[in-house]
């Protein structure tokens, strides 16, 4: 067999949220390039599988002349299945979600033909040539017999050469080029923690997929305060991804806990059109909802206005509810007025009060407004069948995105947080640009609190995690090398705050030395109760003592905490077992200070790979397994059994991945 | 299958020959390890203790790392062993073992509608999942292509080994079965075929002595001088201390600041709508004890038990260890460190109470060894003691080695006694399974397999007439 080179290699990375891969390895490495929602959509025939979902609709010959102003609803000519007899005509909706089948919940694989459909639909978009071996990222949940069905797959389904499994944790350790870590994977619903040392994970003690916390925990955490609002879970969901949510440290005033400054735009469209009567049924629902008047949110202490409600109002409902023209009218007049109070509202704010800083961190500023895709009410425009011209037009009608991105980038937010941070759709081609826009303004509510009881079940599952490790000594190493991954970890100040729970929680103060305090020898000078005095091994008088018995005990402990090395490793005689093994055993004995941890920190990551410094090391576990690809398929090529050979598998059979799987 | 008749040894390939993915599980008080066969590690290791949730709807029973530590208001922590080192609620022993297996090594049941999370979440098209659920595998039985091998207590009564092949064969579909005991398969582990096996594991100590790979059943001792008892110990002398040591568990800390050596505590507690219950509250004052004998206990290692002569003294002039609680109490221990695990080897040295009497002399390790060496044919002894392999969690305690060996050559100065403790730390706690790993890959072993005709044929009582 011909060796593999580079660009031949192709690495999956299936996510809950979603599935990254890439074929090929550059020079540098980069992020993955191809990024996939990790869903699919039923087909016409159960059992099969579409990438996007397929609606009916009725053909209108304007259609096809519209092309350029509506992109999103001209189907790509290849992917339509066009009935030429009846006037049936099929289109692919590339952006909506409605409907769709997420095959991966928690880590865990719960559709396997919906995933192998995936996994199909990937290999398809990269397109590869033939001789590619395949290096899929593992989550830690998956089971030995699951890594058998999936080995069976790739060389059943795509043929491959050559095939080899990496756990996700594993591969972020390669990332980060460290030996010893403890890897917090933060996913969508889950959150697995693995201790690693010397490059093999402990399977005994991970704790895996702890469900329930993660990237969708928290949305639901600002759905649960936002929904008195009007916002639902996709506007949420958004919003965490913006750059204006943060989680913020726990002495941090909120803001706005002063008066409020805002410029108060009275609106009397959207109390009429919230008020509007005899509205279709899912608007009346909405009314139900929306908050109609001005209540005072008493907890956070700003004031509500109707501005706000309006503002996150379930325009797709209206729309659906026939009331579109009516909307739109208003719309067209709410924008006028806010103009009008907007060049007001800047003269008299920077007259009233000129020393409000323009540019205020995000953390200083009460409200902040971000980009809501409006998926749901594309959705609702497509289904009411217009024509592609009229579509077109309330498309641009309703959307507020290029006008609004110019106002974010004024405020010195940087507007492209939202596209990196984004859905993760950016590689195909036309979502950006198809969905519907909208700003909502969010108040204090946008701040998490870190005192949650998420970050305390995820640091309470890191220390299970380390303590069920078997070699005591290598404890301390590990909380020494905490690394947080996982796009869940993405908001601002997840990492920190973390942390700083872990700290809380489970640091050894050092001020176990505080001891010295308690009871000190008058004739030994001795360091603060502070314990920033704390003796250095080098004051520690160098010939110790085998039995000090002239030294206080405490004061004995504390020194030789820190000179465990200087002490004999057997201090009483007692006969030594017999036993060759004996000496092995060693690595278990107890440093004097057998508690860990006496100190907690997260790992820098790794400088040199420039173009993922850009992006953040959330996904580290496909840079690791770029590494790893690189390292298994093209530097080794197989002799250290890295991958699984075709021969070998027609030979062996799936069981035998075992034997190769990282 | 192509069986004559059930006397007939199983052809090579009947169970896949040496491909054979044969599970074993080794379950045991604290954990309960499972893996498959010829792997040098149980892949999974579970706790053995699971949650119950009490609602008015009924009883919920969670299993796992991570549905025991989470301090709900009416979560029970229970364990299914008994008292007496037999499994007692074998319902929930059934599903503790199913769920060690199937979470790590199978997967879960595809057909089980409340595990594989495609009930919740806001799908729509019901009809085409339910479809393909069908499609993917319409496995019913967890086990259906595994053999299972099952490691057993040296005293189990033989009413339990029938229920064991009963969980295997009905409840599972296993395709064969096998059910050896922990003692034989510790010694395997280490190489042995004859020896004395002591294991300290949390509820019980057993001393088993093994001939060539056989049990003397008469032989078998046990006490429940093990590492519970350790921390009940450990629990007694906190009380008795004055003034007394607070034992906080961490999920009622919030934070903590540091403090003087001794001092109380100053950390701020979390306030909870329902109080988690006691018997959480006391699995999780477990982590902390159980850290705190990683970190602090040491056996008496010296010559001598620890309140000979003068063997006290020197104790207390070697330096103390630190050990700081959940919520920031600290303190250097002295010689107490050396007291929770005396009364392994020395009944007269056991923290006592009105609650919890002192254990008898007979029960100690030492005592447990010369009962067991007693059932032994004298001519027997000097292979045994020459052969004595050391195993389970609570021999980690530092220095117990030491210790051991010492009590055993004082009671058999003439013998030339060895005793085999595995280096590294999984050989130690997981012998049993390693040894179960080792036998159930060997080709030999197949012809051994209980299979389900057989036991179709004979009844769950074969297990006692081909599993001694």
């Amino acid at each position: 067999m011909p060796p593999f080179k580079d660009d031949q290699i192709i690495i999956i990375a299936p996510g809950s949220e979603t599935t990254v891969a890439q074929l090929g390895l550059p020079e540098s490495f980069t992020p993955a390039r191809l990024r996939v929602r990790s869903r699919m959509f039923a087909a016409e025939k159960d059992g099969e599988w579409e990438p996007f979902k397929v609606r009916r609709r009725q053909p209108k010959p304007a259609a096809a002349a519209d092309a350029t102003t509506s992109t999103t609803t001209v189907p790509p000519p290849d992917a339509t299945a066009a009935n030429g007899d009846d006037d049936l005509e099929y289109e692919e909706d590339r952006i909506t979600e409605d409907g769709a089948v997420w095959p991966i919940q928690d880590g865990r694989i719960v559709n396997w033909s919906c995933f192998f459909a995936l996994i199909t639909h990937v290999y398809n978009a990269l397109n590869p040539p033939f001789h590619t071996p395949i290096l899929l990222i593992a989550q830690p949940v998956w089971t030995p017999k699951e890594h058998e069905k999936l080995t069976q797959f790739f060389f059943e389904k795509f043929k491959t050469p050559a095939f080899s499994l990496m756990d996700a944790a594993l591969a972020t350790a390669w990332a980060y080029g460290i030996h010893t870590s403890t890897v917090i994977d933060v996913g969508k619903g889950k959150v697995d923690v693995t201790a690693i040392s010397e490059f093999i994970p402990h399977t005994q003690g991970r704790v895996m997929s702890l469900s329930g916390y993660g990237g969708e925990a928290l949305t639901q955490q600002l759905l649960a305060r936002l929904k008195s609002k009007g916002l639902n879970r996709e506007m949420c969901e958004q919003l965490k991804r913006s750059p204006i949510c943060e989680i913020l440290p726990p002495d941090t005033p909120l803001p706005g806990t002063q008066e409020a400054e805002q410029e108060v735009v009275t609106n009397p469209a959207a109390a009429a059109s919230t008020g509007a009567p005899g509205s279709g049924p899912a608007a009346a629902a909405t009314i139900g909802n929306a908050p109609r008047g001005p209540g005072a949110d008493t907890e956070v202490g700003d004031d509500t206005n109707p501005e706000e409600a309006e503002g996150v109002l379930d325009v797709a409902s209206i729309v659906a509810g026939g009331k579109m023209e009516e909307y739109l009218a208003k719309k067209d007049k709410e924008k006028q007025e806010k103009v009008v109070a907007k060049k007001k509202g800047a003269s008299e704010a920077a007259a009233a009060n000129a020393a409000k800083p323009v540019r205020l961190p995000n953390s200083k500023r009460e409200k902040a407004a971000f980009l809501y895709e409006d998926h749901a009410l594309l959705d609702n425009l497509k289904n009411m069948n217009l024509g592609s011209e009229k579509l077109a037009e309330a498309h641009a009608a309703l959307d507020e995105g290029p006008q609004r991105k110019g106002e974010e980038a004024g405020e010195g937010e940087p507007a492209t947080g939202v596209e990196t941070n984004g859905t993760g759709e950016a590689t195909l081609s036309n979502t950006r640009n198809g969905s519907i826009r909208r700003e909502i303004e969010v108040g204090t509510e946008r701040f998490l609190p870190s005192e949650s009881p998420m970050f305390e079940t995820i640091a309470d599952a890191v220390h299970r995690t380390i303590s069920s490790v078997d070699e005591v000594n290598k404890r301390s190493e590990l909380w020494d090398a905490i690394v947080v991954c996982g796009n869940g970890s993405k908001v601002r100040g997840f990492k920190e705050a973390l942390l700083a729970t872990i700290q809380a929680k489970y640091l050894i103060s050092p001020s176990s030395a505080t001891i010295f305090t308690s009871e000190i020898p008058s004739n030994i000078s001795t360091p603060t109760g502070t314990g920033a005095n704390t003796p250095q091994p080098s004051s520690t008088p160098h010939g110790m003592p085998a039995a000090p018995s002239h030294v206080n005990p405490l004061l004995y402990a504390a020194t030789t905490a820190q000179t465990q090395h200087l002490m004999p490793s057997s201090q009483h005689g007692g006969s030594p077992i017999p036993n060759p093994l004996q000496g092995l055993s060693s690595h278990n004995q107890h440093s004097s200070h057998g508690q860990t941890p006496t100190s907690i920190k997260l790992v820098k990551p790794p400088e040199y790979f420039p173009e993922w410094k850009e992006v953040g090391f959330d996904e580290s576990a496909f840079l690791g397994a770029q590494v790893a690809a690189k390292v298994i398929f093209v530097v080794d090529q197989g002799q250290n059994k890295g991958y699984m050979t075709r021969p070998d598998y027609n030979e062996q059979g799936p069981q035998a991945i075992h034997d190769y799987a990282l | 299958m192509n069986i004559p008749n059930s006397s007939t040894a199983p052809a090579a390939g009947e169970y896949a020959g040496d491909e054979v993915s044969a599970i074993v599980l080794d379950p045991g008080y604290w954990t309960t390890r499972a893996g498959f066969a010829g792997e040098d590690v149980p892949k999974s290791v579970c706790p053995s203790f699971y949650g119950q949730l009490d609602s008015d709807s009924g009883s919920q029973q969670l299993f796992g790392e991570n549905a025991i530590h989470n301090p709900l208001g009416n979560l029970q922590v229970k364990n299914p062993w008994g008292s007496d080192g037999i499994v007692q609620d074998w319902e929930t022993a059934t599903k503790l073992w199913e769920y060690a297996i199937t979470s790590r090594l199978t997967g879960a049941k595809p057909g089980d509608p409340t595990k594989n999370g495609l009930n919740d979440g806001t799908n729509t098209n019901g009809d085409a999942m339910d479809v393909d659920m069908d499609a993917v595998e319409n496995q019913e039985k967890p086990l259906e292509d595994s053999p299972l091998l099952v490691t057993e207590p040296g005293w189990n009564t033989a009413k339990a080994r029938e229920k064991y092949i009963e969980i295997a064969m009905e409840e599972w579909g296993a395709p064969a079965f096998y059910l050896q005991k922990t003692g034989v398969l510790a010694a395997f582990a280490s190489g042995k075929a004859s020896g004395i096996v002591i294991d300290v594991g949390a509820s019980h100590t057993s001393i088993t002595p093994v001939l060539d790979g056989m049990v003397l059943r008469k032989g078998v001792q046990k006490s429940t001088l093990a590492g519970n008892f350790v921390s009940e110990q450990i629990r007694l002398i906190f009380k008795q201390s004055q003034p007394e040591i607070p034992l906080t568990p961490h999920y009622m800390v919030k934070s903590k600041t540091a403090v003087d050596a001794g001092a109380s505590a100053q950390a701020t507690y979390k306030t909870f709508a329902t109080q988690p219950t006691d018997s959480f509250r006391r699995h999780e004052e477990e982590r902390v004890l159980t850290e705190f004998k990683e970190s602090v206990v040491e056996v008496w290692g010296g010559n001598g038990r620890l309140s000979n002569g003068a063997n006290e003294d020197i104790a207390k002039q070697m330096p103390g260890r630190p050990f700081e609680m959940p919520d920031g109490w600290n303190q250097v221990f002295g010689v107490e460190r050396f007291r929770p695990a005396e009364a392994l080897f020395d009944a007269n040295a056991a923290v006592h109470d009105a609650d919890h009497p002192k254990p008898k002399d007979d029960q100690t390790i030492p005592r447990l060894v010369q009962q067991a060496v007693q059932h032994v044919d004298a001519d027997q002894r000097p292979l045994l003691l020459s052969n004595i392999v050391v195993t389970g969690g609570s021999t980690l305690l530092y220095k117990f080695n030491d210790r051991l060996s010492n009590e055993i050559n004082n009671i058999y100065p003439s013998t030339r006694n060895k005793l085999f403790a595995p280096g590294s730390v999984v050989e130690r706690k997981y012998a049993a399974w390693i040894g179960g790993s080792i036998l159930a890959s060997l080709g030999s072993f197949h012809q051994l397999w209980i299979s389900k005709k057989e036991y179709e044929e004979h009844g769950p009582s074969i297990v006692e007439k081909r599993c001694r």
